[in-house]
This record gives C-alpha cells, structure tokens and sequence, in this order.
C-alpha cells in the first residue's frame, strides 16, 4: 500500500471535511473557469467580428455610433442614413484604398409578411465590398443574385427549404456564415440590388413597406492603402466629410471594451473575496479534521510513519479532494456556458464565442491547477503542523 | 536491548510552571524479557514507555536501543527503527477505520523496506490465523468487538517481526474473559517466538505473566523484582 493509495481510503472517513474541501474546490474552479470563458469568449468574439468586417476605418453618420455598435455585436437593428455622395468625398482622400458602402436594414416586427421579426439586415455592393464578397467567392464560386442572401450562423430558413420570407419577398438562404457570437451571427447579408428590390415589391406586398431613402447610405467601410495611417485618413475624414464620424476599427466596440473592463475587475474581486474566504475557510476544516486524527496520525507515527510521510498523507488526500471538487466545478461551469450561453450573452449584454477545444482545455486545466493550489495551501500549515508534533503527545487523551 | 538512563520527561503547564512526568529513571530491558511495568494512574508508566519507544523526547536523559542513542538519529532514521525492531499495541483503539483488518495489519510495511506484495499479504494473514481473526480479513474495525480489535492490534504490531513489543495498558478496555484470552496471546508469543515484551498496566494481577515487574510512582521507579 503507498502513500497514496493510504491517503484514497483515507478520504472516505470524513464526510463533513470532503464535503466543505470539495465544495470550497467546485466553487473556485467553477468560478474561475465560468468567468475566464465569459471575458476570453467576449474578447475573441469581438476580435473575429473586427476580422469578418475586415475594414480599417468604418464612416458612419455623426452620433450613431452606439448603434452601430450594438447592431454588429448584439444583433439589434439599426436604422440611420447619410449622402451617398460621401462615398466619392471619402475615396478622394489621400490613404484611402477601397470605399464599399452599406445599407442597415431591418425587418418588420411581428408581420405576417416577414417571416423572421425585427432582424437586422445588411446590403452590401458587390463591385466593392471586401466583407462578404471574397468569401462568396471563395465558397460558392461567384457572388450573390438577386432574391439570394447569406446569413450568420443562427439563420436558417423558414420557408421551405431554402427560403424566408421578408416584407413578402422570397429570399432564398445561399449559404451560411461561421459564427462570430455577436449579432453578425443573427443578420442578414444581401446585395444592394435585392435590396432595392425588395424595397419596390413591398409596396405592394407587405404590411408596411421597406424604405430606403434615396441616394443614401449608413455606412461606407474604407481600406487604408498598404502603409497609409488609418489614424490620419480617419483625420482627413473628420476635416473633408462634415456630419460622419470615423471609427477606427482599433476604436470599434470601445464603450463594450469598458463594460467588459468593469466586469473583469468586478470578477476579478469577487473571485479574490471567493477565493480568499475559501482558503481560509479549508484551512479550518483541515485544522479541525487533521485535530480529529491526532491520535490516528499518532499511531501511524509510532508504526514507522515518518514526519514528511504525514505531511505528504495529508496533502495528498488534500490533492485528492481538490482533484474531485475541481473536476466536478469544472464539469459544470462547461456545461452551463454550453447551455445558457444565449442567456449569459442577453443578460451580460456582450458577445460571446465558445472556445476552441484546445483553448477550452488549457482553460481546464488552469482551473484545476487553481483548486489544487488552493486546497494545498490551505491545508500545507495543518499539515505541517500536526506532522511536527511528538507522537505520544498525539496520541494522549 | 533498551537502556533508559537518568531519563526525566517535564510538561510544560504554562506561565512558567511544570509537571515531571518520570524524573531521573534509569532501567535496562534486555532481549527475552517480559516487563510489566505496573503503578496508579498519574505514576508515569505510559510516559516511560513511550520515552523508550522514543515516542517522546526526553527532557533530560539518554534513551539507548542496542547501544545507540535514539535522539542521535534523524526522524527517518528513528521512524525505520520503530517500524523494524518495535511493535506497538496501544489502550485505545487504534486500528484506521477505513482500512480493512487485512489492510491494518499490512499497514506497517508501508512504512519499513520494500517487501514482496504476495510474502506481505500471506506474513498478515498467517498474523491473523494465529491470533483466530482469519473470517475478518475484509471486516472493517467498527465490525469486531472491542477483544477482536485488540488481537487485530496484536497481529499489526508483529507484522514487520519486530524484537520487541511495547504495550500500554492493553487489556484494561476489556471483559475478565478477554483480558485473559489477550494475555494468554502475550505469553504465547513470549514463550514460543522469543519476543521481548514491555507491558504497562495497573493491574497488579497481571504481573504473574511476565519475567519481571518494575513498580512506579510518582515518576520514579519504587520497587523493581524478578518472577
């Protein structure tokens, strides 16, 4: 029998110390492994989203830029216009190298003429856009037709196969987007020509018709030519184009950064409090427990058992309850971001992203790493303690 | 064997006051012997016997086992030893209760040289066919009688074929009848394996068991006699 199978059987003898231990452990674990994945999803997803847009400046009408914001990460529709001759002025400037305008759009809320409610929609144009035209390409050969559109993961078709039904219209769905975890992943992308068309029939066949207010825009995302400074076109924007503003896409989503920012730090708190409270409260239990087996570590004293040989029982077992709680901690964390991640992303009010495999495991494992330290330093000054003293003083009444 | 010599043992009580539990002893213990060791409760006799399984430091004083002063080694050195050349059986119950009678009476090797898996396993079980426990090797402590635990005690304590036994007060948590089934396991094992064997205890009646009796009061030896 070794040390550590001496300290598995030993663990069985006391419910009360493995239920708090383990608890203490689940809970760190749990914790840590909840909010790591909640940031680092949120950050990866607003990163991807940056990366889909693939632009370096996005123009958009002065004051919306909160909404821009919340229609690319949360979904929710936005409607706000500009001259569409802004698009000549902004390509003009010196640095920039493509100009691809957009149209925001959104369906009806609650209409039997549109199949989906309220979702925000985007039309792009085909002979400039870098977003969503090279990856068409890319995937089904050429662009898309009028009456086709594309969708983020979460859209799927309602009727029939392949088609959705918007302001009375029949698109059909071409192809669907990976997911970001933000609101590109509930919006459609549609070519400015099944927009307009769309916009035509609905007088006829929707509820309340789509309109475009003509000759405009909401946005136009620039490419800055190679070793131009997207800050200074950003600038020249601000000087040569009155009533838009540029948004760097460095500065893209800032006011969700700094939401994100409290949120970490308030974390990051809780998690200290979490986490300080259970060491202490583990370093008590293990006092008491460890008290409770003075005579038993005793008797192993005077059978042969070293001093280091106690210590290492007592941590091993610690390890082991550590390991249990942890694994289980970490079991359920995974599984309630897997579950409730739409409710975490409402109630949260950011993006979210599941990990990849590979990143979801290292995350584990600082988890698991997290309690086992834990659990051992709280238990190492017990442990210590009780493996220090004489064993005849051990084993007295 | 042992040698005790001019050994004192004092508890510190607090604010700068003590208590001595045994007080300038000196007593040798020789190979083959069977010492009870017999007094009051308070007389310092557990005290001693655990200053001689060096359990416990001594204030003042040399404890020598064969020669070799035992607060000259190192914790593991000394641990070794206990586990090698002593068997210990204890007044309180002191078997692990999560650990099987098969499991406790294994226990010791763990802590001594690497033996074989299977010589270790049929060494406990022939412990415990001698001692009438061989229906228990699965039984947990808290499904033998308070007799049956002290014989599981007994078969751990000569796991490791130690050369002597230390027992304190071994019998007194027991009925007449086992008592006397215990002590006829003592002598046995006294008589047919040559084992030394230190006992403490208060029952004057038990001393006609052993070679000699060391009788002591107030931390001090009173009287001492060979059987």
């Amino acid at each position: 029998m070794s040390a550590f199978q001496l300290a598995l059987k030993n663990i069985s003898g006391n419910a009360f110390r493995n239920g708090v231990v383990s608890l203490c452990a689940l809970l760190l674990s749990a914790f840590a492994l909840f909010t790591t994945l909640v940031i680092r999803g949120a950050e990866s997803s607003l990163r991807l989203t940056i990366d889909r847009l693939g632009a370096d400046i996005v123009v958009v009408p002065e004051g919306s830029e909160a909404k821009i914001e919340s229609a690319l990460l949360m979904g929710i529709p936005a409607r706000f216009w500009m001259p569409a001759d802004h698009v000549n002025k902004i390509a003009a400037i010196p640095g920039v190298g493509v100009v691809s305008p957009q149209l925001y759009l959104a369906t009806l809320t609650g209409a039997d003429c549109c199949s989906v409610s309220d979702m925000f929609m985007i039309a792009y144009d085909p002979a400039s856009d870098f977003t969503i035209q090279p990856w068409l390409e890319e995937e089904l050969g050429n662009g898309l037709r009028v009456g086709e559109v594309v969708g983020g993961s979460y859209i799927s078709a309602t009727e029939g196969e392949q088609n959705i039904k918007l302001y009375g219209y029949l698109v059909t769905l071409k192809e669907n987007l990976e997911p970001t975890g933000t609101g590109l992943d509930q919006t459609m992308f549609l070519t400015f020509d099944t927009a307009y068309d769309i916009a035509s029939k609905s007088e006829f066949q929707a509820e309340s018709p789509l309109i475009i207010p003509p000759d405009s825009i909401s946005a136009a995302l620039i490419k800055v030519k190679p070793g131009s400074d997207p800050q200074d076109v950003a600038l020249q924007i601000i000087q040569n184009v009155p009533g838009v503003t540029p948004i760097e896409s460095s500065d893209l989503f800032q006011s969700y950064r700094k939401q994100m920012t409290g949120l970490l730090k308030s974390i990051l708190v809780i998690l200290s409090v979490t986490w300080g409270l259970s060491v202490v409260l583990i370093g008590l239990v293990f006092s008491m427990a460890a008290n409770e087996r003075r005579k038993e570590l005793g008797v192993l004293r005077a059978l042969g058992a070293t001093r280091r040989f106690v210590f290492q029982s007592l941590l091993a077992e610690a390890s082991l309850l550590a390991f249990f709680g942890g694994i289980t901690g970490l079991a359920v964390a995974s599984m309630a971001i897997f579950l409730f991640r739409k409710l975490i992303m409402v109630s949260l009010e950011i993006p979210f992203l599941l990990p990849s495999p590979v990143s979801l495991l290292i995350q584990i494992g600082a988890g698991l790493l997290l309690a086992l330290f834990s659990v051992n330093l709280a238990a190492l000054f017990p442990a210590f303690k009780i493996s220090r003293q004489d064993p005849a003083v051990a084993m007295r009444e | 064997m042992i040698t005790l010599d001019q050994v004192t043992k004092t508890y510190p009580l607090g604010k700068g006051s003590s208590v001595t539990a045994v007080g300038g002893v000196s007593l040798e213990i020789n190979q083959g012997e069977f010492v009870l060791i017999v007094g009051r409760s308070g007389s310092g006799k557990t005290t001693l016997l655990n200053l001689a399984a060096g359990l416990t430091q001594p204030t003042s004083g040399k404890v020598l086992i064969d020669g070799t002063n035992l607060w000259d080694l190192t914790d593991q050195q000394q641990s070794f030893l206990r586990s090698q050349r002593i068997g210990f059986v204890f007044q309180f119950p002191s078997l692990l209760p999560t650990l099987t009678v098969l499991e406790n009476v294994i226990l010791p090797t763990v802590f001594g040289s690497k033996q074989e898996t299977v010589q270790v396993h049929e060494r406990a079980t022939e412990l415990l066919q001698k001692v009438g426990l061989m229906d228990k090797l699965a039984a947990y402590p808290r499904q033998l009688s308070a007799g049956q635990q002290q014989r599981v005690v007994i078969a751990r304590a000569l796991m490791n074929q130690p050369l002597m036994l230390l027992a304190d007060e071994p019998t007194s948590n027991l009925d007449e009848k086992t008592e006397l089934e215990i002590m006829g396991l003592f002598h046995d094992l006294h008589t047919s394996m040559g084992i030394t064997i230190v006992m403490v205890t208060h029952m004057r009646q038990l001393v006609s068991y052993g070679t000699r009796a060391v009788e002591m009061a107030n931390g001090q030896i009173a009287n001492g006699h060979a059987n």
